[in-house]
């Protein structure tokens, strides 16, 4: 009995250890120049293109949904989010449509000033560009670990509140751009993408968002 | 003459009523009626609770095109829990199915429709459904047909004779067809494709396995 009480005690106590390790608030200080730099990287974006891995926890699930794809952002606003495995879904944001292209089959939607379009826009921009602190639309909180620093976005627009819980932003320490795009609808399910073989200011040709 | 033309429609508008309500459905019209071989019929392709169940949705309703994921999966003996999410992976339904019961988890505004929601549950019962007591035993070249009785619902269970899976179900009355359930599989173990295609109002459901989930 008391064995088991001392090996609850350590198991409590590591855990306590590693989550500190893990994940620590970050000071003032520290959040004032992760912004900056965050800021300064993501000013200099005119374009970006991105690997992406996506993985939906469901919690009843025995495993996550793996699905996989590239991302292609242009200045001011065009943006492409493309699936290729295990199936071919391609949505592209461009002058105020959503062009979608399910396996071969093509969908225009004109979204015209829907005000919620353009706040997913933005929010799937801001996500992989790392600019997305704006006060105004979010409530922030900032964590760091030994190689990266992570920023947690709570919506404050209700219509997106009803989809989007949280957002969380990792960012890389050295180069200060997001590595995982985490979105939480609860606490138990989640989506969380991770992105590689980012290349930022490659030129990108307008023909990728034409459907 | 105006008056008896007016009177023969109404006749005949009559007799067509008639004729069309008393017809009996035709989903075993040239089937030959057999003896009984079992009492039941079991379904495997969701009814193994390690599997997930994941399948990239097309949905056409009114005219309207709707994708998405859609995730099955066996959580009890009796109940499956079904998951509807968009390619980013955003929940836009979430139910937990019995053949008796039924739990809304969660479900977006837009789709919050009783209407809906009833539609989606038969559907979703006779996709997830794994046993059915069987009355009757229908037989030709290619299949082999067992009827099961569910009050005033009939349930046809297609089993083709080249490999023996279950390759249609068709929902009825006594009268007509209400829903066809079609399946494609290799293994007999999960189906890699399915089409759920109502005959009273214009909604088909397609769903296709994921490729590279292998579990």
């Amino acid at each position: 009995m008391k064995s088991n009480v001392f090996l609850l005690l350590v198991f409590i106590n590591s855990f306590c250890f590693s989550s500190f390790a893990q994940e620590q608030k970050m000071t003032d200080n520290e959040i004032a120049v992760f912004k900056q730099s965050v800021a300064m990287v993501s000013k200099k974006i005119k374009s970006l293109s991105t690997d992406f891995v996506q993985y939906k926890h469901l919690d009843f699930l025995s495993k996550d949904i793996e699905t996989s794809g590239k991302m292609v952002f242009k200045e001011p606003n065009s943006l492409l989010w493309q699936y290729k495995k295990p199936y071919s879904y391609a949505i592209i944001f461009k002058n105020g449509k959503i062009l979608i292209n399910d396996e071969g089959k093509k969908s225009a939607v004109d979204i015209g000033n829907s005000k919620l379009f353009g706040k997913i826009n933005k929010l799937i921009v801001g996500s992989v560009s790392g600019d997305l602190f704006d006060d105004k639309e979010f409530t922030i909180s900032y964590f760091k670990n030994k190689n990266q620093n992570i920023s947690k976005f709570v919506p404050k627009d209700a219509a997106l509140k009803k989809y989007i819980k949280q957002i969380e932003l990792t960012f890389d320490k050295e180069d200060a751009t997001v590595v995982q795009v985490k979105l939480l609808e609860s606490s138990a399910d989640f989506t969380r993408i991770v992105l590689k073989n980012k290349v930022i200011n490659a030129k990108i040709d307008e023909a990728s968002f034409t459907n | 003459m105006q008056k008896s033309m007016k009177l023969l429609l109404r006749i005949s508008c009559f007799l067509v009523l008639v004729l069309t309500s008393c017809a009996t459905n035709t989903v075993v019209k040239d089937y030959a009626t057999v003896a009984l071989e079992k009492s039941s019929y079991d379904v495997p392709y969701f009814s193994n609770p390690t599997i997930d169940y994941v399948y990239k949705a097309n949905i056409t309703v009114y005219g309207n095109e709707l994708s998405g994921i859609f995730i099955a999966k066996k959580i009890n003996d009796t109940t499956h829990r079904v998951v509807f999410t968009t390619e980013f992976g955003n929940k836009l339904l979430d139910f937990e199915i019995s053949e008796t019961n039924f739990n809304v988890n969660f479900i977006v505004e837009e789709l919050d429709r009783k209407m809906l929601i009833n539609t989606l549950i038969t559907d979703f019962r006779l996709l997830l459904r794994s046993h059915y007591a069987i009355k009757a035993q229908f037989d030709n070249t290619e299949n082999e047909v067992y009827l099961s009785e569910e009050g005033k619902r009939l349930n046809y269970l297609f089993v083709s004779k080249s490999d023996n899976n279950l390759s249609k179900i068709v929902h009825s009355t006594k009268r007509k067809e209400k829903i066809n359930l079609f399946f494609t599989s290799e293994n007999n173990i999960f189906a890699t494709k399915i089409i759920i295609q109502h005959k009273t109002i214009p909604l088909k459901i397609e769903l296709n396995y994921f490729k590279d989930q292998t579990n």
